[in-house]
């Protein structure tokens, strides 16, 4: 998949715009420094708007144009063309295609015209959808055909190209609607825009069967995505698979279930479970220690050696892990990596201290997150005291004092098979370059993959809905390979 | 035949050991240099830091150990830490010379994506070793790997191509930990005991 950057141009700058409101202008500086900022490599797509073209009717930035031209850039020119005439102007000043919108929802024959006399290959319409219905004329009035008459009549004129913007999130920073794209039915070769503000969107979008490219604007501009590892990302993503994750909660050498963190029951051998899991797919296993305390940290010890002696996949064990001593015990036990929760919001060196001592791929941070105002607060105590610690903040802290992963549970999704937080994941995942095992919530197949396509975690944890058996982990992957990610 | 594995006190041997011996080895752990040379068939384990995993092979003798074993025909695995260091040079904090027994030079990642790789990553591999897992998923966790080995016979892709695997004659080594690379670890390590 292409990954674009997509510049708004206005007055000689490049601009945004929020939500299409001219009175509403953010000014970035001028086209050549904005892209050396963002590395733009030569032979890369850019895709370009005039603004004031697409207010007015004219093209008047084509001199920009030109000279971005002459950085090897393949640029696709947009904003309100509606005649033979604009596209052309674009074309004479080094544009390699163009972007058509209005008129081809709009008035067939003008679009018509245009892919006769420049040749299909130079021409993308572009069509702004919201909440499914096709919108033009600066996003102002509904068009007169439905979006599945638009996309057939532009495949029928011969254009391989669609740029497809889910106008009503576009610039408001929540992510693409995956929903629509995958909706799709069409031969086209899909560009999608809009919400775009995660690397993990654009990983996202690029599993999407007819999406062939996808343009960031806003996004790369803030910095919140860098080009070379958006990029990069899209490259690997077949190959590194999403993991699921069974998580064992142990109380005395015993699985048992939490709805909630209160009212636990048991279920099972943690040995025999851990096996079951591997053999049934398990990417790795988590384990719980949810009673730890002095008194039976050596039965905690215990069950660490007995599981880790069954199994060949990855162990995490976490729970009352307070010191340096006990993350090392947990590690000589057989875990591989040990997650810290409460001690390491009362004295955040002490990931620095385990990072040190045994490596950052050692170390996991557990957060339990609760929803508090407008904002999630880090929970301790297995999620039943306030820390007064900002979670994403939190997490961000974490990754920076050497944490090579992170469990972000929701304690108010916990037990309740809702679906995971996915506002919480995304405020994670756009923060952090390492991941986030969503926890907490799962209910569903459709939840998995909703907390990997929306939510950017890079594994998906669920206890009591495997150990009940209410879904196997055989029925998730076979689910989230069907929808194009990438398991094991 | 019997296997050796070196007891290396910075690497995780029991975890190993147990995948050796799940997969048919018949094993002897040690860290003897006489037994090392005189071994038929010999794992090199290895986690964490090239620089004191190689230190601890110079100061023991067992650099010249493994040497000697390889000259007399021992077939040899090196995993992660020890598949490096069976390269020429490792580029880790400065430049510190390997066991020379392949081709090419470790350098580390280079950041474009996350650093150490932690996970899970399919490669695409030949060779003895991966009979029936030529495009299977494996468990790895490194900052550092080679890149285009000449002896490469397994590469995967982290941010680039990197090399997951390497054979030259008797020599082959992991950059992958088959001990937590579920049944297509334990394949490998079964092909490993089984080729001769």
């Amino acid at each position: 998949m292409d990954v674009i950057p997509s510049l708004d141009l206005l007055g000689g700058n490049i601009v945004r715009l929020l939500r299409g409101d001219f009175a509403n202008v953010t000014t970035y500086g001028d086209p050549e420094t904005v892209l050396d900022s963002l590395d733009v490599p030569r032979g890369s797509r850019l895709h370009v708007v005039d603004l004031e073209a697409s207010r007015s009717g004219y093209p008047v930035e084509t001199n920009i144009v030109q000279r971005l031209a002459t950085r090897g850039l393949h640029i696709q020119a947009g904003g309100g063309i509606r005649s033979l005439d604009d596209a052309r102007t674009w074309i004479d000043a080094g544009a390699e295609k163009v972007v058509i919108g209005t008129v081809a929802a709009d008035a067939p024959e003008v679009l018509r015209t245009i892919v006769e006399d420049l040749g299909e290959d130079r021409v993308i319409a572009a069509i702004d959808v919201r909440d499914g219905i096709v919108r033009v004329g600066g996003w102002e009035r509904d068009a007169k055909s439905s979006l599945a008459e638009v996309l057939r009549r532009v495949e029928e004129l011969g254009i391989g190209e669609a740029l497809i913007t889910d106008i009503s999130k576009d610039g408001a920073m929540r992510g693409p609607s995956f929903a629509l794209y995958r909706s799709l039915r069409t031969n086209l070769r899909i560009i999608a825009s809009g919400g775009v503000s995660a690397i993990s969107d654009v990983v996202s979008l690029g599993r999407i069967a007819n999406v062939s490219g996808c343009v960031i604007g806003r996004a790369l501009l803030d910095g919140r995505i860098r080009l070379a590892e958006a990029r990069a990302r899209v490259a690997t993503t077949n190959a590194i698979p999403e993991r699921v994750i069974p998580c064992l909660d142990v109380r005395d050498g015993r699985v048992v279930k939490g709805v909630n963190f209160v009212d636990i029951r048991d279920a099972g051998d943690p040995v025999e479970c851990a096996m079951i899991y591997e053999h049934a797919g398990a990417d790795e296993l988590v384990i719980l220690d949810i009673s730890a305390t002095d008194a039976n940290r050596n039965t905690a010890l215990e069950t660490v050696r007995r599981v880790s002696e069954s199994l060949f996949i990855p162990l995490t064990v976490g729970g009352g892990v307070r010191t340096i001593e006990d993350f090392r015990a947990l590690l000589r036990a057989g875990a591989d990596r040990v997650a810290i929760n409460t001690a390491a919001l009362r004295n955040p060196q002490l990931i620095a201290d385990c990072a040190r001592e045994f490596g950052v791929q050692a170390v996991v941070l557990s957060c339990d997150a609760k929803r508090t105002g407008d904002h999630f607060e880090a929970m301790v105590r297995s999620g039943k005291e306030s820390s007064g610690v900002d979670a994403v903040e939190w997490c961000r802290r974490a990754e920076e004092l050497g944490t090579g992963e992170i469990l972000l549970t929701s304690v108010d999704r916990d037990g309740t098979n809702s679906g995971y937080d996915i506002e919480l994941l995304r405020a994670v995942t756009g923060v952090v370059k390492i991941g986030v095992i969503a926890s907490g919530g799962a209910g569903s197949v459709e939840h998995f993959r909703d907390a990997i396509e929306s939510g950017g975690a890079r594994a998906v944890l669920a206890a009591s809905l495997f150990h009940d058996r209410r879904l196997s982990i055989g029925d998730v992957k076979h689910f989230l390979a069907n929808e194009g990610i990438p398991v094991r | 035949m019997k296997t050796t594995l070196i007891d290396s006190p910075v690497a995780n041997v029991a975890n190993i050991a147990r995948a050796l011996r799940t997969a048919g080895a018949e094993l002897e752990v040690t860290s003897d240099p006489i037994a090392i040379a005189n071994a038929e068939k010999l794992v090199l384990p290895g986690v964490g830091s090239f620089i004191a995993a190689m230190h601890w092979l110079t100061t023991n003798g067992i650099d010249d150990a493994i040497r000697d074993a390889v000259k007399r025909g021992t077939t040899l695995l090196g995993v992660c830490v020890g598949h490096q260091l069976l390269f020429d040079i490792s580029h880790e904090m400065g430049s510190t010379r390997g066991l020379g027994l392949v081709n090419g030079e470790v350098r580390k990642f280079d950041g474009i994506l996350p650093v150490p790789q932690i996970g899970w990553n399919r490669v695409a591999a030949r060779g003895p070793l991966f009979e029936g897992v030529e495009d299977g998923i494996f468990y790895f966790v490194n900052s550092y790997a080679a890149v285009n080995a000449p002896d490469e016979t397994a590469s995967a892709d982290y941010g680039g191509p990197f090399t997951a695997a390497v054979q030259r004659d008797r020599v082959f080594g992991v950059q992958f930990h088959p001990e937590k690379s579920s049944a297509a670890g334990l394949r490998v390590l079964r092909n490993f005991i089984a080729w001769t």
